[in-house]
This record gives C-alpha cells, structure tokens and sequence, in this order.
C-alpha cells in the first residue's frame, strides 16, 4: 500500500468516528438541547449590532427605568438606555472572557499536569503541594483581591480566573498522565530510544485530549460564572458591558426596592441558560468520553 | 498508622498550608504591586505620625527578605495595619460581631444544604431512573449554573417586595430598641430566613449530585447484593447497608465545600447587605481599602484550612478503613 492510500484510509476512519460521535450526541438530549441554546448565543454574540435595536451608548436621559413598551422590548436602565441590546452586548463579553479564561486554564492545567505526572520526583511533590493549596483556598475572594490589585480590564479579569482555576484540570491531567506513562506502548517507544518531547507529544497528549476536552468546557461555564460574580461585585471593565455588571447597576441604582423586575430577571436569566447549556454539553461530553457513566 | 499520628500529620499539613498562606498574601500585597507604600499607607486620612509608626510596623524602608520576616510574625497576630476607611486597626474589624454573623449564616446554611441534599439524592438514588430522579438532577443542575446573587434578587424581589414578608436588607432593623433577648432573636432571624434560604438553595445541588452517585456505587457492591440474597428487607438495605455507607464522603466534602460556601457566602452577604464578612470584602473593594482586604482574605482561607482539618479528622474517626 502507498502513502497516499494509507492517507486515504485515515482520513475515512477519523470521518467514521466523527460521524459514530455525533450519532451517540445527537441521542444525548441534554447535549442537544445545551447545543440548541449555545448556538443561539453564539449567534446574538456575533451579529450584536445587526440584532440589537439600540448601542450600548445610545442614552435616553428622559426615560430612565421606563418599562417594557413596543420601543423597548425590555425596559430602559437608570440611563435610559435600552435593556434588551444591553443584554445583547453582554453576550459577546461573557462568551469572550469565559472561552478565553477557560482556555488559559486548561494550558497552564495541562502543561502543569503533563510535566508533574511524567517527570515525578520532586517537581510533582510541589506541584502537588501547590494544587493542594489553590484547590482549598476560597476561589472568589482570592479572585477579588487579585482583580482589585491589578485592576479593572477584561485582560485582567481573564487572567484572574484562570490563575486561580488551572489546578483542578492539572489535578486531573496528572493522573491520567500517571496512568499512560506506565503503559506497555510508551515503555516500548523509550526502549527505541524515543526522548522525552516525542514520547509527550505522541503518546501523553493525545490519550489526555478528550479529558481536555471535556473540561475547556465545563470551565467555561465556571469561567462565565466569575466573571459574572466579580462585575456584580463592581470589579468588571466598564468599557464592556456585561451581565453581571448591568445587575450590578441594577443593585446599586436600587432597581429591587423599586421593583423594576424588567431590570433584574434579564440577565441572570440570560447567564443562567449561558452556563446552563455549557453544563450540559460538558456532561454530555463527559457521558460519551467515559462510558462506564452511560448505563446509569 | 493510628488515629494520633494521622491526626499529628495533618496539622504539620495544616502548618505548611498556613506559610503557604501568609506567603502568598506576602506576594499579593508587598511584592506585587509597585508601590507597596501606596497599598499600605499613602491614605490622606492618615497622620504624619500614623504613617511613620506603619512604616516602622511594616518594615517597608528594609531589605524585602526582611520584609517577609516581619510579615510573618505579624500575620501570627493578625497585625495588617490600619483600615482606610475605618481608620481602626484591621484585627478590631474583622474579629468583630461580623464574624458571627457570618457563622451564622454559613453553618445553618451549610448543615441544612448537607441534610437536604443527603435526602433528596437518597431518593433519587433509590428511585433511579424515575421522573423524580431526573428532575431533581436537573434541578441541582440548574441551581449550580445560577448566580447565586441573582436567586438572592429574585428572593427579595418575591418576599420582600411582592408579598411584603421578609425584610429588604441588612441584619437586624436600624434604629430599633429591643425590649428583651426574644424580640432581637425574632429580628434577627427574620432577617437571616432570605439569606439562609438563598445559600442553601445554591449550595444542596452539589450535595444532592455527590450523594445520588455514591449510593448508586454502593448499590452496585457485592455485599448489597449479598444483602439482597439473604432477604433482607429493602429497608434494611438502603438505611443500614446503603446510606452508611454512601454518606461518609459527604463529610470530607463539607469541608472542601467550606471554600465554595465562602464564596456564595460573600455574594449573598453583599446582595442582602448581611453584616458580615462577605459584606466587608465589598466594601473593602470598593473604597481600595488594602489593608482591610488583606485581614480578611488572610482570615478567610485559615477558616477554610482549619475547616478541612477538622473533617479530615472526623472521617478518618468515622471510618476506620481509611488510615493513610
């Protein structure tokens, strides 16, 4: 057989087991339905300015806490401005920071995790030492010292989030590292005299992937939650708009007290069915990566 | 290894978590920012004398090394300076009636959370695979992708504004005087019923989850169906075989849930405006008050340390098959 054919015949197999993976997706309904609601954010977060009858600077001082009418769908805030394309500006801020902060997490998680679990020894006693530490300290106010130290920025509040969350995946990534370093096919790769890049890269990375997978996921979810948390606790950037900070504004410009409902349920709705989609697709994934789940 | 050394270990454990601590808070307030001065004493409330006498308590004119020396000895006595808003010394804050009251918050919450989630996920798990199981998982499911600042609105929203029967804010009503111990005991659980009842709405999902799957491990252990064999009644197996069993971890996790607790914790506080803790930190962030910041965080991860201590020592009581 020709290299050519070989190429061939991958390319069809890795298109067979996508195909084999969406079929068992597709039967997993909460999967679907976390990737119906997904999609529709992704959407709102992408065609904002076309969706949106209003910008997120367009103040109509007259008519602060006006409520829904026909010229707006959801009310107007303490500024007049319109709630529902606020609500629909926010999307692209929560998608941002929670994809890209979940992404910072599972790099350093997984770079952490690969180096403790393969090389041993005393790195790992400390990496574990550390991931001990970060795992018992309390998550949000360690989050809200760093954020008020470095400052209010979307940079920063993506950096905060990953820094204080890598050490549940390296946790994991460890131990699956630990596992596969023992097996027979990496044992016979250093008999061959592999090095230690090739045997990470060949044999580590990839039998760790789908767990990595999973978890960019699952903390996207936690990732929007934070930040979420922090603007609500007045910590966010206020160049981008987001829904934890329009509750935020709600609070301080006591929306409760005046019970303008039309200001408060939006977005912790609206962050609700975000992570709530982002949960089930993560469980889902988590249903077909590990099987042995499947039967319960 | 007996229960003495195991209990020996794990407060060296708790010693080292306790430099990693003050060393990381070390980090965060003296050597991260630029100008630690500017964190520590630059407040234009502060006296010309005041900021001397900061100066000299800090050690900040000395070698960084040094800095950590003193630094340490000054975290054993919670000496972090003096809060710029306040004006009063950090320790004075934070070991004040705010403390208790966010004890008060975070244990009833905490233990009615365990309690309802053992139960529920008890029944899910008996009933497997029914209506009730499935909607109690998405149900938690819900509850855990939902801020819990929000579930605290809308409880204000509905209670308090709408039907009129739970207070606003705060933790006690301004201004009044009680005539006796009852009248401020019914004051101040009225106003903790709306913050006890969002904490622990957010926080018995994760219990319920944890608990619905160690029974279904159990259930699937060779002595239950041993248990089954000989006939035992389906009582006995779920109260005395099952749940025994299944519940044990619980334990350990209220103590790491102590950390995702304190976090819901200082959300609630803040939405509901709870004198506590969690309030505190608002504040602090707020008005930039560093010092304040730094006593608090400090003081909120030795509560999470020694909380996973202690249930690290009550499990290996409780089980005598886990001796590390």
């Amino acid at each position: 057989m020709n290299k050519e054919s070989v190429r061939i015949k991958k390319i069809k197999l890795f298109g067979d087991r996508v195909l084999e993976f969406a079929r068992i997706y597709y039967r997993n309904k909460y999967g679907l339905a976390g990737l119906i609601i997904l999609t529709f954010f992704i959407f709102l977060a992408l065609f904002a300015p076309f969706i949106a009858p209003y910008t997120p600077s367009d103040t109509f001082l007259a008519e602060p806490f006006s409520p829904p009418s026909s010229k707006f769908l959801l009310g107007t805030d303490e500024l007049g401005r319109d709630i529902f394309s606020l609500l629909i500006y926010g999307t692209w801020t929560s998608m941002t920071v929670g994809v890209l902060a979940s992404l910072l997490t599972v790099i350093i998680g997984t770079f952490v995790g690969i180096y403790a679990g393969y090389y041993g020894g005393i790195v790992q006693s400390i990496l574990m030492r550390l991931t001990d530490f970060f795992l018992i300290l309390p998550a949000l106010p360690l989050m809200i010292v760093l954020a008020a130290i470095l400052g209010p920025s979307i940079w920063n509040i993506i950096f905060v989030i990953s820094i204080v969350s890598w050490p549940v995946t390296a946790r994991v990534i460890m131990s699956q590292t630990l596992s596969v370093k023992e097996s027979s096919y990496v044992e016979a790769s250093k008999a061959l005299g592999a090095g230690d890049t090739y045997i990470i890269f060949r044999h580590i990375l990839p039998n760790v992937t789908p767990l990595i997978f999973a978890y960019v996921i699952l903390n996207i979810a936690g990732a929007i939650l934070a930040e979420a948390g922090l603007s609500f606790l007045g910590l966010g950037d206020p160049s981008h708009i987001s829904w934890g900070m329009m509750l935020y504004y709600a609070d301080q410009f006591g929306a409760l007290v005046a019970g303008i409902w039309w200001y408060i349920l939006p977005p912790g709705l609206a962050i609700s069915l975000l992570v709530l989609s982002f949960m089930m697709i993560g469980y889902a994934l988590d249903e077909i990566i590990n099987p042995r789940i499947r039967r319960r | 290894m007996g229960l003495r050394e195991f209990v020996f270990k794990r407060l060296i454990d708790g010693a080292i978590l306790f430099f990693m601590t003050v060393t990381l808070n070390f980090f965060l307030f003296r050597v991260m920012p630029g100008d630690p001065t500017a964190f520590l004493i630059e407040n234009p409330k502060f006296t010309a004398e005041t900021r001397k006498a900061l100066l000299k308590l800090f050690g900040l004119d000395k070698p960084l090394w040094e800095q950590y020396l003193i630094y340490i000895k000054n975290s054993f006595t919670f000496n972090f300076g003096i809060s710029f808003q306040y004006l009063a010394p950090v320790r004075d804050l934070i070991f004040s009636v705010r403390l208790l009251n966010t004890l008060a918050l975070m244990i009833p919450a905490t233990l009615l959370a365990t309690i309802l989630g053992v139960i529920v996920g008890t029944v899910a798990a008996w009933r497997r695979g029914s209506k009730f199981d499935s909607t109690s998982t998405f149900v938690s499911l819900v509850f855990y992708s939902t801020p819990v600042y929000w579930i605290g609105l809308l409880v204000m929203l509905v209670f308090a504004y709408y039907l009129g029967i739970l207070p606003f804010r705060g933790s006690i009503t301004p201004g009044i005087k009680y005539e006796n111990v009852f009248q401020f005991a019914a004051d101040y659980l009225w106003h903790l019923t709306g913050p006890l009842l969002t904490l622990t709405l957010v926080n018995f999902g994760g219990y319920l989850l944890i608990m619905r799957s160690n029974l279904l491990d159990v259930f699937s252990q060779d002595y239950i169906v041993a248990a089954r064999a000989k006939g035992l009644s389906e009582r006995t197996i779920l109260f005395s075989y099952g749940m025994r069993n299944a519940i044990l971890p619980i334990v350990t996790l209220t103590g790491l849930n102590m950390a995702f607790s304190i976090s819901g914790a200082v959300l609630t506080e803040t939405v509901f405006s709870w004198y506590g803790m969690g309030r505190l930190i608002y504040e602090a962030v707020n008005q930039r008050d560093y010092p304040l910041l730094e006593g608090i965080f400090f003081l909120l991860a030795l509560m999470v340390i020694i909380a996973n201590i202690i249930t690290d020592i009550i499990y290996a009581y409780l089980d005598p098959r886990i001796k590390y």
